[in-house]
């Protein structure tokens, strides 16, 4: 009786910790991508871009079908001559319980356009931010910005608290940071997890309808699926391809593929030989069976990619092509070029390795020697930026619908990253860069981003060789959870359905 | 008094080699490539604000100029902050050692009585059956890679069975030790095979010792023989194999802390190279030299505990 009386609270401690362990109205994702600030002017990477958006809201928000619709802001005017955007702002209240004014606005969209803003980009052609009245806020331009709504809802473009961060700096976005978004910071643990819980003061009544959100960093793949399959987890970012058959096919988890705007390109650089030559890079375009590398890649559950920018943004060209697999061809293009035998140096992160073989095997099939070399990411960079590089295979997204950014990013020569470092540098492509950024008629812009993509594929800027989706795992345990094509979690709108 | 004395001195002696170790850390992760701030701000961070961060962080001082301001703080006792998370590296270190720590006690218990077990089952009759059989099985441990095992078991045992969890380190102490159960488990399988090839061959031959036969003769027991004389003195050179694998089990703790997504260590060190994120490197490279020269001294005090021929 004695011992018994011992095992008992034991044993039912146990259980009453297990009970919390899978804690109830909490979703749980395990990502490869860590958060590493909390202050959404800091960083660029997806894992900060990922939790920004829960914990900061926006003038505008974006639904989960990519549409705009008022966040922050009510209503919105825009001028005759489009250099004048004027937000009318709703009661809204950040998490601390203090007003969000016009004031908070016009401090975070400056803040994002400033020196200390990690992507000030979307908002180079702001002059100015400022708050008219208490609910009043004017954007004025330099020059008129097709795409500045969406920009408004960019993920750096967060609204954060003037007094906060004016009273506490850097420290204002520490665990305590004062949020806006559905959620805010109930735990920070760096290297380790982000535990958010729901915000109380946030503007949008009834949502978020879970109580709160545990974003784990998971780096290893294999540990993610395990989780996954164990029940451990509710969502496994970036599910590695040859495993996801293996989790579609357990009970409870669905892998629906979200739609990305990841493009997944080999980036040659356009200032060192052999790759400077317009030929060399058709011969290697030619060689690469680019529909067997995404089928074998991805499990066939990429679309090949024919355009310098993903397919999934506005004014898409679906009718420009690369030159198409023609080994002989290509084999031809060498011999004339007097290039047969001519070595070439792959750089690559891991990760990459069978991408690379793929590449390698068909290169060097029509003549090319290839020789892959496998560099960490810091290393990486440091290569690619100091343009000590051959090509080297790679990709990208875009965190909006508008292509801008993404031309400027990738294409443009004289946009701040001379296309993505690979230093092609078209002046056609640079003027139509700023050109469409300023025109607001639709067919013009689209007209220009077709020429853009058209130069670019002609030129082989960059190979193009696939459009992913995110293979992204969920449990049947929750619903309404989806990662938008600007790499936010629809988390405010997800429901708890099943145990 | 001459003991207190011994740990004195030899944790005087740890001081240079700790230096040394911070010297060579800074220069290695010096002379790697690769910018912590891009690293952290991203693909298509501005190259303006990289630069003016930098600068905020004093990374574009001399190399010999940032390695003495880290001296300088660190004999303060600061080891800096992350340049990642913009931490103080002692918080990051205080929260992800605990848990390797944990994790290393935690294989150490268990792998120490199928040890001694197991030692003893062989070397009672050397290549009887039982010592075959723990030697094929021996082998095998020691064949299998630890990352593989530890991958298998947290899909059998986690995902298949439920049993246990497969990855995390949980609250409280009992959640700790449910947790990192097969974390352990799995490094246990390659560690015992070691120790007991070392155990059974020095147990063996300490049994051939004309000691033993003197003893024998004047009519003690097999038994406390065997636990009063032949086990003690068998137990020293393992002792010291078993210091080395425990400094080892440090380091090595990230093959399966990044198998079973635990935040220790291992995991901290392996991210923050990857990230060039200095001073946690640093800081963390530090925390293992200690801990290694304190298992040392320790294994050496034990060692005079056990035997007393040998003085400190």
């Amino acid at each position: 009786m004695l011992k018994l009386s011992y095992i008992l609270p034991g044993a039912a401690a146990v259980v009453l910790s297990a009970g919390v362990a899978c804690a109830d109205n909490i979703v749980r994702i395990a990502s490869p991508y860590k958060v590493t600030s909390l202050d959404p002017i800091s960083a660029a990477a997806a894992g900060n871009i990922e939790a920004y958006g829960q914990l900061y809201t926006h003038l505008l928000r974006q639904n989960a079908d990519g549409s705009l619709e008022p966040g922050l802001a009510e209503s919105w005017t825009i001028s005759d001559d489009k250099l004048v955007y004027q937000f009318e702002l709703r009661d809204a209240k950040f998490s601390d319980g203090s007003t969000i004014t016009a004031e908070d606005v016009a401090f975070s969209l400056t803040r994002a356009g400033g020196e200390n803003s990690a992507y000030p980009a979307p908002f180079a052609s702001i002059s100015e931010v400022k708050a008219v009245d208490e609910d009043t806020v004017q954007i004025i331009l330099t020059k008129p910005s097709a795409p500045l709504l969406a920009y408004t809802a960019i993920f750096n473009a967060g609204i954060v608290s003037k007094d906060d961060v004016e009273a506490r700096g850097e420290d204002a976005f520490d665990a305590n940071a004062v949020t806006s978004g559905p959620f805010t910071v109930q735990d920070w643990k760096p290297n380790d997890r982000l535990t958010l819980k729901a915000n109380p003061h946030y503007w949008r009544e009834g949502y978020p309808k879970i109580a709160g959100v545990d974003l784990i960093e998971v780096t290893d793949n294999n540990a993610r699926s395990t989780m996954m399959l164990a029940g451990e987890i509710d969502v496994s970012r970036d599910v590695p391809w040859p495993q996801v058959d293996e989790l579609n096919a357990a009970d409870n988890i669905s892998i629906p593929l979200d739609e990305s705007t990841v493009i997944v390109i080999l980036l040659p650089n356009h200032t060192a030989a052999p790759f400077d030559n317009l030929n060399i890079r058709k011969a290697a375009a030619m060689a690469l069976n680019r529909e067997a590398v995404a089928k074998v890649a991805t499990q066939g559950r990429a679309q090949v990619a024919n355009s310098t920018l993903p397919n999934a943004l506005s004014y898409y060209a679906e009718d420009v092509q690369p030159p198409a697999y023609d080994p002989d061809g290509a084999r031809a293009l060498l011999e004339a070029e007097d290039a047969v035998g001519t070595e070439i140096e792959l750089l690559i992160v891991p990760g990459r390795q069978e991408l690379a073989t793929l590449y390698k095997a068909q290169w060097d099939a029509v003549g090319f020697n290839t020789i892959v070399e496998v560099v960490d990411g810091g290393l990486w960079w440091d290569r690619v930026l100091g343009g000590e590089y051959q090509v080297t295979a790679t990709w990208w997204y875009n965190e909006t619908e508008d292509p801008d950014l993404a031309v400027r990013w990738a294409l443009c020569g004289t946009c701040g990253n001379r296309s993505y470092y690979t230093n092609y540098n078209n002046e056609r492509i640079n003027e139509l860069t700023d050109a469409a950024l300023h025109e607001q008629d639709e067919e013009k812009r689209a007209a220009m981003y077709h020429e853009i993509q058209r130069i670019s594929v002609d030129e082989l800027a960059q190979i193009p060789i696939y459009y992913p989706p995110h293979p992204n795992a969920y449990s049947s345990r929750i619903s309404g959870l989806t990662l938008t094509p600007s790499l936010q979690w629809t988390l405010e709108e997800t429901e708890i359905v099943g145990d | 008094m001459s003991t207190l004395k011994y740990i004195c001195w030899r944790l005087l002696m740890a001081l240079p080699v700790l230096l040394g170790v911070s010297v060579v850390t800074f220069v290695l992760m010096a002379a790697t490539p690769g910018d912590p701030i891009r690293l952290l701000a991203g693909a298509r961070a501005d190259a303006d604000m990289i630069a003016l961060v930098r600068e905020r962080y004093g990374l574009d001082e001399p190399i010999l100029k940032q390695y003495f301001i880290y001296l300088k703080n660190l004999v303060q006792g600061d080891l800096g902050n992350s340049l990642r998370y913009r931490q103080p590296v002692a918080d990051l270190i205080a929260r992800h050692y605990p848990v390797t720590l944990f994790l290393v006690i935690y294989t150490v218990v268990l792998t120490l009585p199928p040890v001694v077990f197991l030692s003893v089952l062989s070397a009672r009759k050397p290549n009887g059956v039982a010592d075959q059989v723990i030697r094929v099985i021996g082998v095998l441990g020691l064949a299998v890679p630890v990352f593989w095992l530890a991958l298998l078991f947290a899909r059998f045992f986690g995902a298949q069975l439920g049993w246990f969890p497969v990855s995390g380190y949980g609250e409280t102490f009992s959640e700790h030790m449910w947790h990192l159960f097969l974390p352990a488990l799995s490094t246990m399988i390659w560690v015992v095979p070691i120790l007991v090839r070392n155990l059974r061959a020095a147990l063996l031959d300490e049994m051939n010792r004309d000691y033993v036969q003197a003893g024998l003769s004047k009519g003690l027991g097999r038994k406390q023989v065997f636990r009063t004389h032949v086990f003690p003195n068998s137990v020293l050179p393992t002792l010291n194999l078993f210091a080395v694998i425990v400094a080892y089990l440090l380091g090595g703790s990230v093959i399966v802390e990044t198998v079973y997504a635990v935040p220790g260590m291992g995991n901290l060190m392996v991210d923050s190279i990857l990230a060039r994120d200095y001073f946690v490197v640093q800081g963390a490279t530090l925390v293992f030299a200690l801990t290694t020269m304190l298992v040392m001294l320790a294994v050496d005090l034990l060692s005079t505990v056990i035997d007393p021929r040998i003085t400190a």
